[in-house]
């Protein structure tokens, strides 16, 4: 496989197109295998939405609406990777401020859909500032990050701005209530620290601190509806039809599927409406249950393709701002697809996390092809020099 | 780039550790979804088809109702009926003006469908229309698909073909009430009850609330089946799947022993007056007809009556609603005096040739005891004071046999007994003694009062059913007939019938009065003895049943007759009757209501009843003693509603 897409001999039609010499070079080295494999999920996600909304006629636009949303979020992620490096940098900070403003205007301001308040009502839009601040902060440490050892001053005490930017949002997406997302921000947080050198002994202390105070949080942040499906998790079966349901309902639906499933828009389970979500954060048990065991594993490696492929990429860039960024974005990416798979398959309590390019939904699909610009345009811009 | 330099080293080892938890992870949920589709994949399969794959009940066919020749009583008619369920319908008042576009759908039944689908169980059809023509039917099933939660479909309803000739026999099914239920589940244990509760809950499903339909109910109810229907998690039925293993066990036939036709012809003579006839076939005791009039459609009780119309006959001064002919008590008047004379014969207190001189009145402790005669009978013996219906006679005759001997024969030919027919109601009716008023009202007889007994006045009373058990046993000079209504089905099972055994001779001489009275000069009913069919003769007994009593001094100024009186105050006249008189087959009793005398209202009915029968042949052999087994099962559960 290529890593930049050997595309040269049609590209001078390419170039005249797009009337820049820079943004022709920019083309000519895009990822495209990267691309395809984003565009081919939005594509399997568009024919999953129509088998899980099959039998209902009121949501028969539903994949149509989400194949146009990932078309416009398709055209910012190539926006945003031809950007120069240094617009996103100088983005950063900014986007963060902004962002912590929007969830404190949530917090006094939200709109509550679903029980908690995460919409922001801004004239026409309707924001969930929680999904901006995934890729802010992930923008916002980067920069951070790259100020702080370009001199090499080192030590303990340089982590602990970056600790505070990652908590601050991370506690006012978890007070609104959104468990999942505020995971998601906190663990591409610290895998971004962690990568910027936190000390090992430190690390270790966390990970005991965190194991330690897990209890805690268990029964004095959580609220009893999240305590419920952990709880589930350990007895699924104690409430079948209350907090347990879901959980029941998504592994019969991903266990019956066997090995290769039960056909595209054959699966009981989804076709008759027993998972709950199925078209928004269980639509994988969809998909496992209609491609069975075959269908879900090739899904997990493309995923783990993309991942690492945004990785290397990480890795080969030469500017630590670049580096940064995206492996926060790439974090950012892993910990919905895990926490997703996680959920559905029983592992981890129901907290509510997409599946990224499958799962309907329109703040989160804008999220994902953003991070998947900042990590392309990483890519193009590897040799730009940190100013 | 030296900083990066220093960075990429410990870059590399943390990305290296990075990875690594990266694939734990990955292999992780890896290893899980192996797990559930691969390792557990079948027990999930047979969840998920569990899921799916619901067992409905199939409510069983209710059993019919057959008269003596076939003809059903109680059946079934298939008609489109439209139901809506709660949880699948999103705004219900929006669909039932939707459906209301499509079939007449007053706002008022819109209203109570709207309020019952907030009572019921959200997954519970309620029924939004039922009994849709033909065209609506087609109508609703175009509109149906456009409208989530409503289900057009063919039903099974009760109906009852011969509608108000039948209602008092039959009574009807209605929808199991919560009162319903809870006597229907009396006994049953806790699975058996859901599985009731359940089942009286499909739209189908009606249980008997009165008459036959009652009694019977577990005869008729047939097994439940089961169906296998693929639903979705909502509950709503998908695809039915093949499932004749299981299907429903129709409920059992009951044929009764009365001929249709004759209740339909009875029913039309009486015309607009209220009363009550019964027919029995003296050979059987078979009940032939059983009539109460005015009577109700109880087609209207199956599916719900409106609390208007139900007030109406309620409130109605003709009582459609009471079964007269079982449940109504009269007091017999002169049709008891052959109780009276049998019972002088069988004691010995008079001879039947011995006379008593008839003035008009009749001297007892010092009061005036008036004969309906006011001219008076003259010299009458027992078979002139029957064909005359004389009551100084029967004043002196009483009075010498007594009170407890009258009560004794009154016994002997079935009064004061609740004949168990297999039909809700029925009365006992009152033989009065000594003992039964010391009991009832805490006082001794009077001597008086068994003059009052003699003429059958006072405190006896009697059912119309029982009058012409009466007659029947004296047609039969004296045979212990019991009356009998099922044919087939649930037999009333009665610890202790009161048997009979009455002298032939002393029935031969009734049977002679009885045809005094409608063949002989003299007799009180001669106008109506002849039945009409060139040659057969009735033989029968008039009687006039005081509504009210006569003051002294009304009948000094002479006795008010009934076209001044108010209908209210009128007397009931009966007449009781077999045919043909030469050889009994049929005996009869009729009551009109308010009619005055027995031998102008009651006597030309009972004839043209007679009549009818004699000349269709309604006691010929029935249909089910040729096809069926005659089945003396008794009826498992018995009660009164």
């Amino acid at each position: 496989m290529s890593w930049s897409g050997e595309i040269r001999t049609s590209a001078p039609s390419r170039a005249r197109r797009f009337g820049r010499q820079n943004n022709f070079d920019k083309l000519a080295r895009m990822p495209w295998g990267l691309v395809a494999l984003i565009v081919g999920l939005a594509i399997f996600g568009t024919a999953m939405l129509y088998s899980s909304t099959a039998t209902n006629p009121a949501s028969a636009d539903l994949p149509m609406k989400h194949f146009t949303r990932f078309l416009i979020s398709f055209a910012l992620m190539m926006g945003l990777a031809l950007a120069p490096i240094s617009y996103w940098k100088r983005a950063a900070f900014p986007a963060y401020g902004v962002a912590l403003l929007l969830l404190i205007g949530v917090e006094f301001f939200g709109d509550t859909g679903g029980g908690a308040e995460r919409w922001l009502e801004l004239g026409p839009l309707r924001l969930q500032p929680s999904e901006f601040m995934k890729l802010a902060l992930v923008m916002a440490v980067a920069h951070y990050y790259q100020i702080t050892l370009r001199d090499n001053s080192g030590g303990f005490l340089i982590h602990l701005p970056a600790f505070a930017m990652v908590l601050a949002p991370a506690a006012l997406i978890l007070r609104q209530p959104d468990l999942g997302t505020a995971l998601t921000v906190v663990a591409a947080g610290l895998v971004m620290i962690y990568f910027a050198g936190l000390y090992w002994r430190l690390i270790l202390l966390a990970l005991i601190g965190g194991l330690a105070g897990a209890p805690f949080a268990y029964f004095y942040v959580l609220k009893d509806y999240q305590r419920a499906r952990v709880e589930t998790l350990w007895n699924p079966t104690a409430d079948p039809l209350g907090a347990g349901y879901q959980s029941e309902q998504a592994k019969i639906a991903i266990g019956s599927g066997g090995w290769d499933g039960k056909g595209f828009t054959q699966g009981t389970q989804s076709q008759l409406d027993f998972i709950p979500e199925q078209h928004t954060d269980f639509i994988f048990t969809v998909m496992a249950e209609e491609f069975g065991f075959l269908g879900s594993a090739s899904m997990l490696l493309v995923w783990a393709t993309v991942i690492v492929w945004g990785f290397l990429i990480a890795m080969r860039c030469n500017s630590s701002f670049g580096r940064f960024a995206a492996i926060g974005a790439v974090a950012t990416i892993a910990f919905y697809v895990a926490f997703n798979v996680g959920m559905v398959a029983g592992l981890l309590p129901v907290v509510g996390i997409p599946m990224p390019l499958i799962s309907y939904g329109g703040t989160a699909m804008l999220t994902v092809m953003a991070a998947f610009g900042l990590i392309l345009s990483v890519h193009l811009h590897r040799d730009v020099k940190a100013p | 780039m030296s900083d990066l330099r220093d960075l990429d080293f410990e870059f590399s080892r943390r990305t290296m550790l990075a990875a690594g938890a990266g694939g734990v992870v990955w292999t992780t949920l890896l290893a899980r979804l192996f797990q559930l589709q691969v390792l557990e994949g079948d027990r999930y399969a047979s969840l998920a088809a569990e899921n799916r794959v619901k067992l409905e009940l199939a409510p069983p066919q209710r059993g019919r109702i057959l008269d003596r020749f076939g003809t059903p009583l109680g059946a079934h008619r298939r008609a489109g009926r439209v139901t809506l369920i709660g949880e699948q319908v999103e705004d219900v008042p929006a669909t039932l003006r939707r459906i209301a576009e499509l079939i007449d759908l007053p706002a008022d039944r819109q209203e109570r469908i709207i309020r019952e689908t907030a009572r019921q169980a959200s997954f519970v059809p309620v029924i939004v229309a039922e009994e849709l023509t033909y065209e609506d039917f087609a109508r609703m099933n175009v509109h149906a698909v456009s409208l989530p939660g409503v289900r057009v479909e063919m039903a099974s309803t009760r109906s009852y073909p011969r509608g108000r000739d039948f209602a008092h026999v039959l009574g009807y099914v209605a929808r199991a009430s919560e009162r319903d239920l809870g006597r229907l589940t009396e006994g049953a244990n806790p699975s058996e009850t859901e599985l009731i509760r359940r089942l009286f809950k499909h739209p189908d499903m009606r249980t008997g609330r009165l008459g036959i339909e009652y009694l019977a109910e577990e005869w008729l109810r047939g097994t439940v089946g089961r169906h296998r229907v693929v639903t979705n998690a909502a509950g709503r039925v998908i695809e039915e799947l093949p499932s004749d293993d299981l299907a429903p066990e129709a409920g059992r036939d009951v044929s009764i022993t009365i001929d249709a036709d004759l209740q339909r012809a009875a029913i039309e003579r009486f015309g607009d007056e209220s009363g009550a006839a019964v027919v029995i076939d003296i050979e059987s005791g078979d009940i032939l007809a059983l009539v109460s009039t005015p009577t109700y459609d109880p087609n209207d009780f199956v599916n719900g009556i409106s609390t208007s119309d139900y007030n109406a006959l309620r409130e109605n001064d003709r009582s459609p609603l009471f079964h007269k002919a079982y449940d109504g008590l009269y007091p017999p008047g002169s049709t008891f005096k052959m109780v009276v004379a049998a019972a002088a014969l069988a004691t010995g207190a008079v001879t039947p040739e011995q006379r008593v001189y008839c003035p008009g009145h009749y001297w007892f402790a010092g009061r005036k005891w008036h004969c309906w005669k006011r001219g008076g009978h003259g010299s009458v013996n027992m078979h002139s004071g029957i064909k005359g219906s004389c009551d100084a006679y029967f004043y002196e005759v009483a009075r010498l046999t007594g009170v407890e001997e009258i009560a004794k024969m009154s016994r002997q030919f079935g009064f004061g007994h609740r004949w168990d027919i297999g039909v809700t109601g029925g009365k006992a009716g009152v033989v009065p003694n000594d003992a039964w008023k010391r009991e009832a009202l805490g006082e001794q007889w009077y001597e008086g009062e068994t003059l009052n007994f003699g003429i059958g006045q006072g405190y006896l009373n009697a059912s119309p059913l029982q009058l012409a058990l009466m007659t029947a046993r004296i047609a039969t000079e004296g045979r212990d007939i019991r009356p009998n209504l099922i044919g087939v089905g649930p037999r009333p099972t009665e610890a202790e019938v009161p048997a009979s055994s009455l002298d032939p001779e002393i029935m031969q001489r009734m049977k002679a009065g009885m045809f005094g009275v409608t063949s002989e000069p003299g007799g009180t009913a001669r106008s109506s003895g002849d039945l009409g069919l060139g040659g057969p003769r009735l033989a029968g007994k008039t009687g006039t049943a005081q509504v009210r009593r006569i003051t002294t001094e009304e009948r000094n100024s002479g006795v008010r007759k009934g076209a001044t009186l108010d209908r209210k105050l009128r007397d009931h006249a009966l007449f009781v009757a077999y045919a043909p008189a030469d050889d009994p087959k049929y005996a009869i009793s009729v009551i009109v209501e308010h009619g005055e005398g027995g031998s102008r209202a009651a006597a030309p009915v009972a004839r043209d009843i007679l009549a009818y029968a004699l000349k269709t042949d309604s006691r010929r052999a029935p249909a089910y003693r040729q096809t069926a087994q005659r089945s003396d099962t008794p009826a498992s559960s018995r009660g009164t509603p």
